[in-house]
């Protein structure tokens, strides 16, 4: 396929933690919102007069202070933000908010802020505690926990409007962009895909990490050009795959695995589109925040949600979005020294092969993949595994 | 030989390639006597125990069952060196805890489906029988009187890989096949490989599961749940416990709890048994405010083993739910009180008063004993021990809810582990000023990342602070991936280099225990 026109420019955003699209709507007079977790709904980051980052440490090589504070069995993602941050990489920052959602990723903003990593004179980090279970008691506390401690600093550190109304029209503004990039998206479910799993991480992924208004118009370019993208053709894919798991913030897995010569089709990791990346419909009826808590309590796909109809869920979902885009087989990965998903890929690996049948490649992979040959052999006997049991099924045996 | 403190060179009792030690220690008569005498009544206890066809069965079933062949060992280990006041305290606390488990272990085998249970002779004990997930909040169970609560995986892994120091090593094992990573937490890890084995005994009406005490355990559980077949119900705590706005949800997934019970076992909330057992726990817990008094002073009477492994079962397994713990907490407090008023030492020497922060190591619980023995290290309180004591409220309702709700947020070791650098790092700090500590015996366990990830603020404020930071790795349940005699190198290396100090014990400080139970 022919190059996406702006793809080049997307991928540059990708490059650091900061870049020129940051720094555009910071000259604008806009505050910038460091985030790390999917519970924090992003809408309520990106009110009138803020916008969110996703945090993230490109191109990270050593995590030598980040072994230092955190230990080397720490979560490679955390070891790598913290460096990146004693670096001065966040400096930009004018507050960050966490949850109490790994224990990893909250031990890590706790030591950005204890070691006074931010160094703006506003700046200001708050913990919010997230749902572990999805049901109505549990969405009160979850709407509590963001008035108080989401909405209340914002308001207090940064004089931002929390009102219904602006968490309205944060929520438009993401179903905005959320909108492009779902019809982006859905080619992935034709026979023959028009874009890569590899390019639309890129978009989904400049998305989280860049002001969301700011994005849009080349998002909505690139929606218009695929329409008329020819595609590879018939067979330049060995087979399509989900990708699920713990975060991916860096799209050159996604790319390792195409050039192995699989499609990546589905996107059902953190910092993916599903779900992440679908519209959110509010009505008139209930307050704007209780809409969004209990669309992101009822969407999160994460393992850290422990009740038993949750769990089931979870691996329901998997199937499904397997269905919907016609997915050969599931490569489940994980971030090593990640707890969660080091529990949850052993899980879904057993429950996706024994009880939906479903091919199955297991990893635990380092943070930066860089090129590494011994992901790159395991992928590419798990296509030739898919294959020969393709074979097979076709001849009965 | 005489009773004198260290009289005895310690590390001569230990063989190695041998489980046991070599002989009994000699701790002058009347010292030898009692210890003699507490047991036989262990044996005797055991016997008992062991003599049951239920128990005969399940040793035949359960592979973790075989660990508890070490339990007189596990009590040696723990009195090594000890005298006087110290040791009585210690049977005290050892033999209840053996025949507390011994209780626990019967009802669970009578219901189990694969012995006692099989034709259905127990079923009505079985209706009556809740499992309580290991780290849950038995308070819980303080307002169902009618209604046994057990956690199966405090006799088959938590004890079992204390006891025995390689007990759990086949469970462990059982779970990395499962594709678990060895990164994580042994202990959760072991759980699972014993569900994953099928080797918990089958039985229950329900059970209730919690999210604590970290992330693995609250996956570990989610996967065990699939293992048990009967109706489960995850009481979730926050881990922000610090913050005001959380305590509204706790006190709700206590209700919800509740109703969960009360519709899987047909049996209602009682208040009046609550209050009951409350007036109990409440006392408890100012008996153990008595003892922390006195380890404040020069005198520290309840320190080191005595304080963790009895309070992790006094305070989160038994809640009240047994008044004769009460009495046993009572002779304690009477027995520190007569020691501190005669200036008894808990140690030949008392160098360092330290406390313990981490997670300790399950195979080497008794690591306190040889710290004193060995170096005059002193630990006087630990991380898990620090635990709420304010009375639960039980004359108002809704006020108890509430306070249950915050207790079962600070349950043991989530109280420190979870909820922020207040009570992670800081915390730390107060508690070394009001205990006078002058060293602190950080445990870095290996798979834990919730204390891993203050290990560099920790060191930093603790230079700060002047105060000695001993790091001491360990693996929690699996010592083949730190031994005991690495968790000793780490503390014999700063006391040579960074303190310059000469062993009380100089027999203790290399020592080949590999093999020893």
């Amino acid at each position: 396929m022919r190059d996406l026109k702006h793809i080049y420019y997307f991928e540059k955003l990708l490059e650091n933690s900061y870049n020129d699209l940051i720094g555009e709507a910071q000259e604008q007079g806009r505050k910038a919102i460091g985030h790390v977790c999917y519970q924090i709904p992003e809408p309520l980051l990106n009110l009138p007069g803020i916008f969110s980052v996703r945090l993230r440490a490109p191109r990270t090589t050593s995590t030598e202070m980040g072994n230092y504070y955190l230990t080397p069995i720490f979560c490679e993602a955390c070891r790598a933000i913290l460096e990146r941050a004693l670096e001065g990489g966040f400096d930009f920052l004018d507050g960050i908010i966490a949850p109490e959602a790994c224990a990893m990723m909250n031990r890590c903003v706790e030591n950005i802020e204890h070691l006074n990593c931010c160094t703006k004179p506003h700046f200001f980090a708050s913990y919010v505690d997230v749902p572990m279970k999805s049901d109505e008691t549990t969405l009160r506390h979850y709407v509590l926990q963001m008035k108080e401690h989401v909405l209340k600093p914002l308001s207090e550190h940064l004089g931002i409007d929390t009102s219904d109304a602006a968490i309205r029209k944060a929520v438009a503004e993401q179903n905005e962009v959320s909108a492009v990039l779902t019809e982006i998206g859905d080619y992935r479910k034709d026979e023959q895909p028009r874009i890569t799993g590899y390019e639309f991480a890129v978009l989904c992924l400049a998305s989280y990490c860049c002001p969301k208004d700011l994005i849009l118009p080349k998002l909505k370019e690139t929606a218009e050009e695929l329409k008329t993208r020819v595609p590879e053709p018939k067979g330049a894919y060995r087979c399509r795959v989900a990708m699920v798991g713990s975060e991916i913030d860096d799209p050159q897995l996604i790319k390792l695995a195409e050039e192995c010569g699989l499609i990546v089709v589905a996107d059902r990791y953190c910092f993916g589109s599903l779900p992440g990346r679908q519209v959110i419909e509010l009505n008139d009826e209930e307050d704007a925040l209780t809409q969004v808590c209990r669309y992101y309590m009822t969407s999160g796909q994460c393992p850290r949600f422990l009740n038993t109809k949750k769990v089931q869920e979870r691996h329901a979902y998997v199937d499904q979005i397997c269905k919907d885009y016609h997915a050969d087989g599931i490569i489940i990965e994980q971030i090593k020294f990640c707890d969660y998903w080091g529990y949850g890929r052993a899980f879904m690996n057993a429950v996706m092969q024994h009880e939906y049948g479903y091919h199955v490649l297991s990893i635990d992979r380092p943070y930066n993949v860089g090129q590494s040959g011994q992901l790159r052999t395991r992928i590419q006997a798990f296509i030739e595994a898919v294959e020969i049991k393709n074979i097979q099924k076709e001849k009965g045996e | 030989m005489g009773a004198k403190l260290n009289s005895v060179k310690l590390g001569k009792l230990n063989k190695p390639g041998k489980r046991t030690a070599t002989r009994r220690e000699w701790r002058g008569f009347k010292d030898t006597m009692y210890d003699f005498g507490r047991w036989l009544h262990n044996l005797m206890v055991m016997a008992k125990f062991i003599m049951k066809p239920t128990t005969l069965k399940a040793a035949f079933t359960y592979r973790w069952f075989s660990n508890y062949m070490a339990a007189f060992d596990y009590i040696d280990r723990h009195i090594e060196g000890v005298r006087g006041p110290q040791l009585r305290i210690a049977h005290i606390e050892y033999d209840s805890i053996v025949e507390h488990l011994t209780q626990t272990m019967d009802t669970l085998f009578k219901c189990d489906k694969r012995i006692g249970n099989k034709k259905g002779k127990y079923d009505e004990l079985n209706k009556k029988l809740v499992l309580m997930d290991e780290n849950g909040m038995m308070v819980l169970a303080t307002g169902f009187p009618n209604l046994k609560f057990l956690s199966k995986e405090i006799p088959a892994i938590y004890t079992g890989s204390t006891v025995a120091q390689d007990g759990v090593l086949h469970y462990i094992e059982a779970a990395e096949e499962f594709q678990i990573p060895s990164d994580v937490c042994p202990m959760p890890c072991a759980e699972l490989g014993c569900a994953i084995e099928e080797d918990y005994p089958i039985c229950g009406a329900c059970a209730v599961h919690c999210n604590t005490t970290c992330d693995g355990s609250l996956m570990g559980n989610q996967i065990e749940d699939r293992h048990d077949h009967i109706p489960s119900f995850t009481m979730a705590a926050p881990m922000r416990h610090q913050q005001k706005s959380v305590l509204a949800y706790s006190r709700d997934q206590i209700v919800e709890a509740i109703h969960f019970i009360e519709e899987h076992t047909g049996e209602k909330w009682d208040w009046n048994a609550f209050a009951k057992n409350m007036k109990t726990y409440n006392a408890q817990n100012v008996e153990f405010e008595q003892w922390m008094e006195i380890n404040k002073t020069p005198y520290p009477q309840v320190v080191g083993n005595n304080i963790m492994l009895y309070r992790d079962a006094e305070y989160m397994v038994i809640s009240g739910r047994d008044a004769t713990f009460l009495k046993f907490d009572r002779q304690i407090t009477a027995l520190a009180k007569e020691g501190y008023k005669n200036k008894v030492m808990a140690a030949k020497e008392i160098r360092h008063r330290a406390l313990v922060w981490g997670v300790h190591a399950q195979y080497y619980t008794a690591f306190n004993q040889w710290l004193a023995n060995c170096w005059g290290v002193v630990t006087l309180c630990d991380m898990l021990s620090f635990t709420l004591t304010k009375p639960i409220n039980y004359e108002d309702h809704e006020q108890a809810l509430l306070d249950m709700g915050e207790y079962n947020m600070n349950m043991i070791m989530r109280n420190h582990s979870n909820g922020g650098y207040e009570v992670g790092v800081e915390q730390l700090w107060q508690y070394c000023e009001e205990y006078h500590a002058d060293m602190v015996l950080m445990y870095e366990h290996i798979g834990c990342k919730s204390m891993a990830g203050y290990h560099g603020l920790i060191e930093e404020e603790g230079r700060k602070r002047g105060i000695h930071i001993v790091w001491v790795y360990h693996a929690l349940m699996n010592p083949t991936k730190a031994s005991r005699k690495d968790m000793r190198n780490d503390v014999n290396r700063y006391m040579k280099t960074v303190l310059r100090e000469e062993p009380l014990d100089p027999t203790l400080v290399d020592f080949d225990d590999t093999v020893r139970w």
